[in-house]
């Protein structure tokens, strides 16, 4: 008769049980917090004419973190998202060139 | 005297233009104005091709919503959806999804892997198009009726129509859009033809970005940082570049010249 060690299978269940839990929930907030930053970092699309030169250059390099982040999703939200976060990454580039050559050549 | 010769330099060139770039265009109906036929998968997967009628949605959305928030292209096909992405609630899945309402109704639901003769006839074929259907055309007439009218395009202003309040396009879609900081606008301008004697331009930028979302047009559409720097011509908007990536296929076309060269010459 094999006499099964009771207390050790529990104890490794409820790591097993917990340590799913974990990467349930971590990958659970790391597809929501990527999705707030995306939201964050694209709201400014509509104002952009009014940041500062720094601020843009903050919003773009933020692009580019997010960019790598989006790159790792299922193949539609990288579709998608992609596609989003290039626009909007693509006018911060512009208004910045734009106002970068506006103050070059005082009016 | 100066004004007589104006116009009729404006009417040549416009004449000589038409010709040159108009005669490979036929005018079309109306309600097919708008109507863009998506065909990437669906026939090499035994589907009837997609087609898609702006007049349909611009009534219910702005452009904005769909090119900047949705994220549909602009240009035909340019967008690659799948069966796939409908599915999972993305591009036309983002409303036909048989949840959204819409007017209290919900909005029937895009593809499906598996489906019944009747779901096909039902609903696979109102986008997977067997042949046109004269419904669509009599639907389009009777919406269009109590529209203010225009010459060319969807034969509609669509643009009076909203400021009348006839049609109210909603910019936001919960899930979706963004909740963005307060809308910023760039100042009008007028664009200066090269032509000695042709109208100027006034273009809304204001009314343009409440449309569109400036993230539409730039840099993908207009590159230039610097205001009147690049000159344009009609034929390279005629070819469908700049103004022409919208004029002609969805926003009012370009044979409607004095609709763009409006301002008086000095
Ligand atoms: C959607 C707006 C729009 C419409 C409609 C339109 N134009 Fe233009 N047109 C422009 C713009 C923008 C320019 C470029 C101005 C610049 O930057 O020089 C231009 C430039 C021109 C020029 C001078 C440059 C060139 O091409 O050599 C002519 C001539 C002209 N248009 C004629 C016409 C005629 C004729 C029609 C009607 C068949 C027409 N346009 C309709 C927007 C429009
Ligand atoms: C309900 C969503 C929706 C709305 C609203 C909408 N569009 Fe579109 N538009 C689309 C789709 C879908 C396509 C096809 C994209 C593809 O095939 O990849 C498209 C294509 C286009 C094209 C390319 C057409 C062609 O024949 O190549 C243009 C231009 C365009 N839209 C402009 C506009 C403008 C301007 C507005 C606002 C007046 C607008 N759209 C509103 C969904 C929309
Ligand atoms: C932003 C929301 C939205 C998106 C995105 C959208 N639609 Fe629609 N569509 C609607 C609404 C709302 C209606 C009107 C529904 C109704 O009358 O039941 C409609 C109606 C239609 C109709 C008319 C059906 C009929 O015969 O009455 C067709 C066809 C259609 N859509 C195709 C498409 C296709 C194809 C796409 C994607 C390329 C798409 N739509 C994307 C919201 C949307
Ligand atoms: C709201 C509009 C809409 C409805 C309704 C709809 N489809 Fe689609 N479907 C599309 C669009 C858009 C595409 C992409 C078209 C293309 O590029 O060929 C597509 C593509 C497809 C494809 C091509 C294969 C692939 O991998 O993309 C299949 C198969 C398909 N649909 C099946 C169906 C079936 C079956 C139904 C009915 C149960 C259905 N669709 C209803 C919009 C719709
Ligand atoms: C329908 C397209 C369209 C939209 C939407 C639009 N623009 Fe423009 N914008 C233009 C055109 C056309 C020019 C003139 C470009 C040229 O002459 O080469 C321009 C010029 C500019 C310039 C050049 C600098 C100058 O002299 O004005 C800036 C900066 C600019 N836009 C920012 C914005 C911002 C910010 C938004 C949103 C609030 C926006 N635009 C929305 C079409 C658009
Ligand atoms: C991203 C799409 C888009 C681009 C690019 C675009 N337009 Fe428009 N435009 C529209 C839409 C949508 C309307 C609303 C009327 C309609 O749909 O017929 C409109 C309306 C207009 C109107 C009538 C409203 C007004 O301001 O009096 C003019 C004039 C005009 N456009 C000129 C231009 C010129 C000139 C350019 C290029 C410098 C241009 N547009 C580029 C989408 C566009």
């Amino acid at each position: 008769m094999n006499t099964i060690p009771y207390g050790k299978t529990s104890k490794q269940l409820v790591l097993v049980l917990s340590f799913i839990l974990y990467a349930f929930l971590t990958t659970a907030h790391g597809q929501e917090s990527w999705r707030t930053d995306f939201d964050e970092t694209c709201a400014r699309t509509t104002d952009a004419m009014s940041l500062s030169n720094n601020e843009l250059k903050v919003l773009i390099a933020k692009c580019d973190q997010l960019q790598t982040i989006i790159e790792k999703q299922e193949e539609t939200v990288r579709k998608v998202f992609l596609k989003r976060l290039q626009m909007c990454k693509n006018l911060y580039v512009y208004v910045l060139e734009s106002k970068s050559a506006s103050e070059k050549t005082p009016k | 005297m100066k004004k007589i010769s104006c116009v009729l330099l404006f009417l040549l060139i416009g004449a000589s233009i038409t010709w040159a770039a108009g005669t490979k265009k036929r005018k079309l109906p109306p309600y097919e104005f708008g109507s863009v036929t998506i065909n990437n998968y669906s026939q090499q997967s035994g589907m009837p091709p997609v087609v898609f009628d702006h007049w349909i949605h611009r009534q219910y959305y702005t452009c904005r919503l769909c090119h900047v928030d949705v994220g549909f292209g602009m240009s035909a096909g340019a967008t690659k959806i799948r069966a796939a992405d409908n599915i999972k609630g993305y591009f036309c899945g983002t409303c036909h999804n048989g949840r959204t309402t819409h007017n209290k109704k919900a909005v029937f639901d895009s593809c499906a892997k598996e489906y019944s003769r009747e779901a096909y006839n039902s609903r696979c074929v109102k986008c997977h198009e067997i042949e046109k259907s004269t419904l669509k055309e009599d639907q389009f007439f009777k919406f269009a009726q109590n529209l203010p009218k225009e010459r060319f395009g969807n034969g509609i202003n669509w643009e009076k129509a909203e400021s009348e309040g006839l049609i109210k396009p909603i910019d936001q879609l919960e899930g979706v859009s963004i909740n963005k900081a307060k809308l910023k606008i760039q100042p009008d301008f007028a664009l200066k033809s090269k032509v000695e004697g042709m109208p100027e331009i006034i273009f809304s930028h204001k009314k343009h970005t409440v449309w569109n979302g400036c993230e539409l047009c730039h840099p993908e559409i207009f590159m230039g940082i610097k205001r009147g720097a690049t000159k344009y011509t009609m034929i390279e908007l005629f070819e469908g570049k700049y103004c022409g990536v919208c004029h002609d296929k969805v926003a009012f076309p370009q044979s409607d010249c004095q609709r763009c060269h409006t301002k008086a010459v000095q």
